[in-house]
């Protein structure tokens, strides 16, 4: 694996991965802000509006590069389809909880703080795929645990996107659930798209070869969005 | 799950190789994009310096008159009026509402030779007031819907000064054009 890092080719492997990341800055920074016109519709929105929000949140997850980076983390090396349920299952409960709890109970975490932590998530089930843990033994933590607790932290940034908009108290509780279940929606739209690249990619003897660097890859991709969120913390607070 | 053991070196080199690519194109290229700060002059050479102003955005230079305008609208219980300036692109306005109770309101603007659709809502809800300094994004009407949803006369008063063309009212499907008065002939 290493020896495709050094060389003309492995120099060339990680230039082209860099810009690849480069390109998918946009999709970061747009990670966590809902596109105008839908800000306006919600702001205006007097009373119950599901399909609209049911649409709103599919499109808020299929555009969520950080929480997709995370999915993808999460079922990297999952090849039987009860454990993509159980593990998808127990990210979506976690957001869920802390997305309804988030907007009901007005809980506002900074919004930066808690898209570092998503960035985080992504590092960490990097690691996790990499076999970083392997070693810890006893100390091991439990990946449905943690895939669970860091859902409870999508769900949070997931309210505080909704929380910039001024939600009316209208339907509150029915636009929330219906925006809860569009995002599931859209989680289940993005996930056919991943395992079907997945289930190709693993047909090829060199998934297994790859899979590190592919792993490297993603948690770039979570330390850009780490350093992203704490910088403009660090800068709007100035 | 992946079970293999994995060297410490080769995870330690990854996750070293991860974050330093992260904070390279961070400061390479986001930035100077999101920004403007341009530690490794990259956003420069990019052209990325363009997207986020920082001191090249701060003057933009105008060529239309400079008017002012102070306007106030009645409206009774459900009534609505539209009042927009015509503007050019990248030209400025500074203004103020305030009415003496609470309003709906949509600051929108319609794109010059397009159809009413595809109109862009800046700001919309329910207040009592709005100040603001408005660039417009292109050349076409900009301005304001004021709907009064009460059951009681409310009185709109909006004072703004810019570089429009043109002022126009629009009510009850008649519209009343009012020239702009320029502060310095």
């Amino acid at each position: 694996m290493l020896h495709q890092l050094t060389g003309k080719n492995g120099l060339r492997l990680l230039l082209n991965t860099a810009l690849l990341a480069a390109l998918g800055v946009p999709a970061l920074a747009m990670a966590h802000s809902i596109a105008e016109g839908d800000a306006s519709f919600v702001i205006g929105a007097d009373g119950p509006a599901i399909i609209p929000f049911i649409y709103l949140g599919a499109k808020h997850m299929v555009s969520g590069f950080d929480h997709l980076l995370f999915l993808a983390g999460v079922i990297f090396f999952l090849y039987r389809p009860i454990d993509v349920v159980k593990y998808v299952t127990l990210f979506a409960v976690g957001h869920s909880i802390t997305l309804i709890l988030g907007v009901l109970a007005d809980i506002r975490i900074n919004a930066h703080l808690v898209d570092a932590i998503i960035g985080l998530s992504i590092v960490y089930k990097a690691l996790e795929n990499m076999g970083a843990f392997n070693n810890l033994g006893r100390f091991r933590p439990d990946t449905r645990l943690a895939v669970f607790a860091f859902g409870l932290f999508h769900g949070f940034g997931l309210a505080s996107s909704l929380q910039e908009l001024e939600l009316s108290p209208e339907g509150l509780l029915t636009n929330l659930i219906s925006f809860n279940i569009g995002v599931e929606l859209g989680q289940l739209f993005a996930l056919g798209f991943m395992l079907l690249a997945f289930s190709v990619w693993r047909s090829y003897s060199s998934f297994e070869k790859h899979a590190f660097l592919a792993n490297t890859i993603i948690m770039t991709g979570g330390f850009l969005a780490i350093a992203y969120q704490l910088t403009s913390w660090y800068l709007q607070s100035a | 799950m992946n079970q293999a053991k994995v060297s410490r070196r080769k995870l330690g080199i990854a996750t070293g190789a991860a974050l330093g690519v992260g904070l390279l194109i961070l400061v390479a290229i986001v930035l100077p994009a999101e920004f403007g700060v341009d530690p490794l002059k990259t956003g420069r050479l990019l052209g990325l310096s363009d997207l986020a102003g920082g001191e090249e955005g701060a003057l933009i230079e105008q060529h239309t008159n400079h008017a002012e305008d102070h306007v106030e609208f009645i409206l009774e219980p459900f009534q609505s009026v539209e009042y927009k300036y015509t503007m050019d692109a990248d030209t400025a306005i500074v203004f103020s509402w305030q009415a003496d109770g609470e309003v709906y309101f949509d600051m929108h603007s319609e794109p010059a030779g397009r159809p009413p659709e595809d109109e862009v809502s800046f700001a919309a809800g329910d207040a009592s007031e709005q100040r603001g300094v408005y660039i417009a994004p292109f050349t076409g009407i900009h301005g304001w819907f004021w709907e009064n949803r009460g059951f009681e006369e409310v009185t709109v008063r909006l004072s703004a000064a810019g570089f429009y063309a043109l002022a126009t009212e629009y009510r009850d499907g008649s519209t009343f054009d009012i020239e702009p008065e320029p502060v310095l002939d």
